[in-house]
């Protein structure tokens, strides 16, 4: 039986590194099977989705992965229209969508939001991005888009650069990051350095750099992890537009990049990494965006099928 | 008898909080509940001499006999504490407080958008993940807790 069968993913700190191998094996498996082999893997099975947040390539990616091997969606994409509006528990939207779907995708604003779901979930529940800590299916993407274009993860010197106080995708990425032996540099604005609370586990694991100057490392780095300003999350208007911009990737960085050096972005991008670096070499993000769809058929595919695929 | 001892006169049926950090001992009053509105005999001694401590707070409560649930709140807040149930004006039992692995119910997470603050029905699980340094998370949001900011459900 596989380890993933019917489990939840709430937390990329449950993935150690031979569960993400799994993960990232069966990833490549998705990408070289035939078409029509590859659409019996999820054949009558339904993903049912339920998006408290707005989101367009988490859901979209679920989506289109399921499709991929062969299954189907349904769910609430926009709560406005949905029974929550009536009052109705998160609890009980989990346990109709739970009689409805073989597995779960929820997207909350409320930390630990997932983990309670699954617990009144009849079926696997996969966190969709939670609270301002959690996006197990981000990381595990972004460390595989590493491992195929850099062939490797182990070695390499890391930048995460831009929002790391409320980008959620960081501090996911930073846990899995921990299962490597890599170099990481934090480069953010003084106001938005990553949280000290957050980073009691991670340090125990990941030895990091905190610094406010993209110039002091991005030679060196092979890669460049950049993410968005959130400015629906700052709590003040002015706050975010003293920051807003800090960090651009434009053709000037790239120049004093590496070769070889690749630049990664969870989207949605605003003006943090201009057009013009799209057609470079370096940029990897949509290359991520692509492989986040595989990587979500991998694990959808090893949460319903007891012996794998 | 020690001195400490006879500050606070002896009970017949109870539970006798001893060697409180001093200075914590109206903070267990308040997280224990006891208020005195039963009308049980409650007394506290503050700030008393020991040796061993410097000062502790000494609380003794008449026809309360705490509860598992009742020394977890002791260990967060006075983890030095011994509890000591009386019967008949007897020592029956005596037990040194400890941080047991997880908590339920009894502290309310200290994260506003922690879904165990929410109106879902949900109850309060944080585990122990440093006992001499008494840190706490919360199981669900997984955010480290002050033990000295904690608040009760």
């Amino acid at each position: 039986m596989n380890e993933f069968f019917q489990k939840d993913i709430i937390s990329v700190r449950d993935l150690n590194k031979q569960k993400l191998e799994v993960i990232f094996e069966a990833t490549n498996k998705i990408i070289n099977m035939d078409p029509n082999k590859r659409r019996e893997i999820a054949r009558g099975k339904a993903l049912g989705y339920l998006f408290y947040e707005s989101s367009t390539r988490t859901r979209l990616s679920f989506e289109a992965a399921m499709a991929l091997i062969g299954g189907t969606s349904l769910g609430i994409s926009d709560v406005s229209s949905s029974s929550t509006q009536k009052g109705e528990s998160l609890a009980d939207t989990v346990k109709i969508m739970s009689i409805y779907s073989d597995v779960l995708v929820l997207r909350h604003s409320l930390d630990g939001s997932s983990r309670f779901a699954a617990e009144v979930s009849s079926k696997p529940v996969i966190n969709g991005g939670s609270g301002t800590e959690e996006h197990p299916t981000q990381a595990i993407q972004d460390l595989f888009t590493i491992k195929k274009e850099k062939n490797k993860i182990d070695g390499l010197k890391i930048g995460i650069v831009g929002d790391l106080k409320y980008g959620r995708t960081v501090y996911s990425l930073l846990h899995a990051l921990g299962n490597y032996d890599v170099e990481v540099h934090l480069i953010s604005p003084q106001v938005l350095k990553i949280r000290p609370d957050s980073t009691y586990d991670i340090k125990k694991r990941l030895s990091f750099t905190e610094s406010t100057s993209l110039e002091e490392y991005i030679d060196d780095l092979d890669v460049v992890y950049v993410t968005r300003i959130q400015k629906e999350r700052f709590p003040d208007e002015e706050e975010y537009l003293k920051v807003k911009g800090s960090y651009v990737i434009g053709l000037d960085v790239i120049k004093k990049m590496k070769e070889d050096a690749i630049i990664l972005h969870p989207l949605p991008r605003l003006d943090e990494i201009s057009v013009e670096v799209d057609k470079t070499k370096q940029a990897r993000y949509f290359k991520q965006a692509e492989y986040g769809k595989y990587t979500r058929a991998a694990l959808l595919g090893l949460l319903l099928n007891e012996n794998g695929f | 008898m020690q001195e400490s001892e006879l500050i606070v006169r002896r009970i017949k049926e109870g539970t006798v909080i001893d060697h409180v950090d001093g200075g914590k001992g109206l903070k267990v009053l308040d997280a224990l509940g006891i208020d005195g509105k039963d009308g049980s005999l409650i007394t506290i001694a503050l700030n008393v001499p020991s040796g061993k401590y410097k000062k502790k707070d000494i609380i003794k409560v008449e026809n309360r006999f705490l509860k598992d649930d009742d020394t977890n709140k002791l260990a967060v807040i006075a983890p030095s504490a011994t509890v000591n149930i009386i019967k008949d004006y007897k020592l029956v039992e005596k037990r040194r407080v400890s941080l047991p692995n997880e908590i339920e119910r009894i502290f309310r997470c200290s994260n506003p958008d922690c879904v165990t603050n929410s109106s879902e029905h949900i109850e309060s699980v944080m585990d122990v993940i440093d006992k001499d340094g008494r840190v706490l998370r919360c199981r669900y949001c997984n955010r480290l807790l002050d033990v000295n900011q904690l608040k009760y459900r």
